[in-house]
């Protein structure tokens, strides 16, 4: 019977135990093939050069590049933000409103499930040259294809979620004779986090993916835009000076929604 | 404490009850009256559909036929006027203990703004030895303190009708004992007491709390046997464990139960 207590006492400690983990050993192995590839790449760079536009610029040169862009980086990032956070948000307030409801109302699931099953696989990207052509503006039109891209894997995952809400919880909203709508806020929301989450992440990927293609294709600023306007010129050392910019900045939003996630699930610890 | 007006009494009345899972008949044949105030214990083995009656009088199931009546009403679903405490778990992991307890005074009093529910939550929340633990959350709290926090939840419904399903099942024996103290204390301090169904597996649990045990046996569910509980409250364990009349109706029940068992495990 006190193995059940300490059954019930285990999620505290394992997480103790998970903190100390995160704090005690440093971990050098990324560090260390960080630096083996930037050897490489130098060693590389360096035997290819020579004939004044090296295809591989060496990484001081990279990054003598990126130091000189930056402004420009800069502005093509705000460019590329004012694109992704208005589709992604619309995608999210969305994809989580009409997944919840799906998940929850038998009627609208059987409604919308055989639709998402066909509409969801649709690549978005092949949407962009239509939506290019049809909507006024590049901006209108980028927009909308990164919250087609964010879309589906958020109302899935929202829908998921909903579905698997545990029965004691729907049991206890019963009991307190929650209305529809305070269960849905109260408990199935919160419930549906976790795949909520997952969601996001996947729909986070999509929209930079779709967001740097639908650049290469007519914008006149951002991140996208930038790699195929030096590319034009076979600025090399520029190109991948912007490729690892997109990399910084998508790894930087991506560390922070896991950060958001880490936040608002800490009752699963 | 003062329950809830209007619901015309806290009898409860079961009659030819049957409820099946699907082609399985889990339930056949209840019929129960409980009076209000009364403390009773469904005593059974798993399978005899002791958590599914309790969670018929819920309201959380349909039965397939027979009436549950509730304080004169017909139960059609779940109510303010029967709160309810699980084994385990009763608790929404993403609140605080305190915001639990906030959402029952939230039914019971919708019209109190959200500073004093809270206050009444935490009032709730000392009354069952958890005034420090409010703000927390239930992973942080051990499982006696999570349905400590469980019933102060159900009582803060202010509901005549408290209906609790193995809730001590998952306790060791020293949690266990105090809650059920606690548990007695609180239902022994209600104006007017409360009804209480208590579903449990254990002869001594049901024999130390309830006013009357009703025994289930399995195979379809069904009442094999009922026996009020004679020994005066207060009732002390030691005193109990010295009573050779306590020894006598734990063997009855527990005969009872071994031969209801052995009937069904030789179909043939």
């Amino acid at each position: 019977m006190s193995s059940e207590q300490n059954t019930l006492a285990a999620p505290a400690q394992s997480d103790a135990a998970a903190q100390a983990r995160k704090r005690a050993p440093f971990a050098w192995e990324p560090l260390l093939l960080a630096a083996v590839l930037l050897v490489a790449w130098q060693l590389i760079g360096a035997s290819l050069a020579g004939q004044g536009n090296p295809l591989l610029p060496t990484p001081a040169i990279v990054f003598d590049a990126l130091w000189q862009s930056l402004p420009e980086l800069g502005r093509g990032t705000v460019s590329s933000f004012l694109i992704l956070i208005p589709g992604f948000g619309l995608a999210l307030v969305l994809g989580v409103a009409l997944g919840l409801l799906c998940g929850t109302t038998p009627r609208l699931a059987r409604a919308f499930f055989p639709f998402a099953k066909v509409a969801a696989p649709i690549p978005p990207t092949v949407f962009i040259p239509y939506a290019i052509a049809v909507l006024p503006t590049f901006h209108l039109s980028a927009t909308f294809v990164v919250f087609l891209g964010a879309f589906w894997p958020i109302f899935q995952n929202a829908a998921a979620g909903a579905l698997a809400v545990e029965g004691r919880h729907r049991d206890n909203a019963r009991v307190l004779g929650f209305s529809r709508l305070e269960t849905l806020r109260k408990v199935v929301f919160p419930a549906a986090l976790p795949h909520i989450f997952s969601g996001m992440a996947v729909g986070l990927g999509f929209s930079f993916i779709l967001l740097t293609v639908a650049e290469l294709f007519g914008a006149n600023a951002g991140l996208g835009r930038f790699v195929q306007y030096y590319a034009d010129f076979a600025d090399y050392p520029r190109m991948v000076a912007g490729i690892l910019y997109t990399g910084a900045v998508t790894w930087a939003v991506m560390s922070l929604l896991d950060a958001l996630r880490h936040r608002a699930l800490f009752w699963l610890r | 404490m003062s329950t809830r007006g209007g619901h015309g009494g806290n009898d409860l009345q079961v009659n030819g009850l049957a409820f099946a899972y699907g082609e399985q008949l889990i339930l056949q044949g209840i019929d129960l009256t409980v009076a209000g105030g009364e403390f009773v214990a469904l005593l059974g083995p798993s399978g005899s559909g002791k958590s599914t009656l309790l969670r018929l009088l819920a309201g959380l199931e349909k039965p397939a036929r027979g009436r549950i009546s509730a304080g004169g009403h017909e139960v059609a679903g779940p109510g303010p006027d029967r709160a309810v405490v699980f084994q385990n778990y009763s608790l929404f992991p993403w609140m605080t203990v305190g915001d639990n307890v906030a959402e029952a005074v939230a039914k019971a009093h919708p019209k109190l703004d959200r500073a004093e529910r809270r206050r009444r939550a935490w009032e709730q929340l000392d009354r069952v030895g958890l005034g420090e633990a409010a703000a927390r959350h239930p992973f942080e709290l051990s499982g006696g303190m999570q349905q400590r926090a469980a019933i102060a939840r159900a009582l803060a419904l202010e509901s005549p009708f408290l209906l609790m399903d193995e809730p001590f099942g998952a306790l060791d024996p020293v949690n266990r004992a105090r809650l059920q103290d606690l548990l007695v204390e609180v239902w022994e301090r209600g104006q007017p007491r409360r009804t209480v169904i208590f579903v449990t597996h254990d002869v001594d649990e049901a024999l130390l709390l309830a006013d009357r045990v009703v025994v289930m046996g399995a195979s379809p569910g069904r009442i094999i046997a009922e026996h009020t509980v004679p020994f005066p409250r207060p009732r002390r364990r030691a005193a109990l464990l010295g009573d050779d009349s306590f020894h006598a109706l734990r063997e009855r029940i527990t005969d009872a139960l071994d031969a209801d068992t052995l009937a069904h495990l030789d179909p043939a």
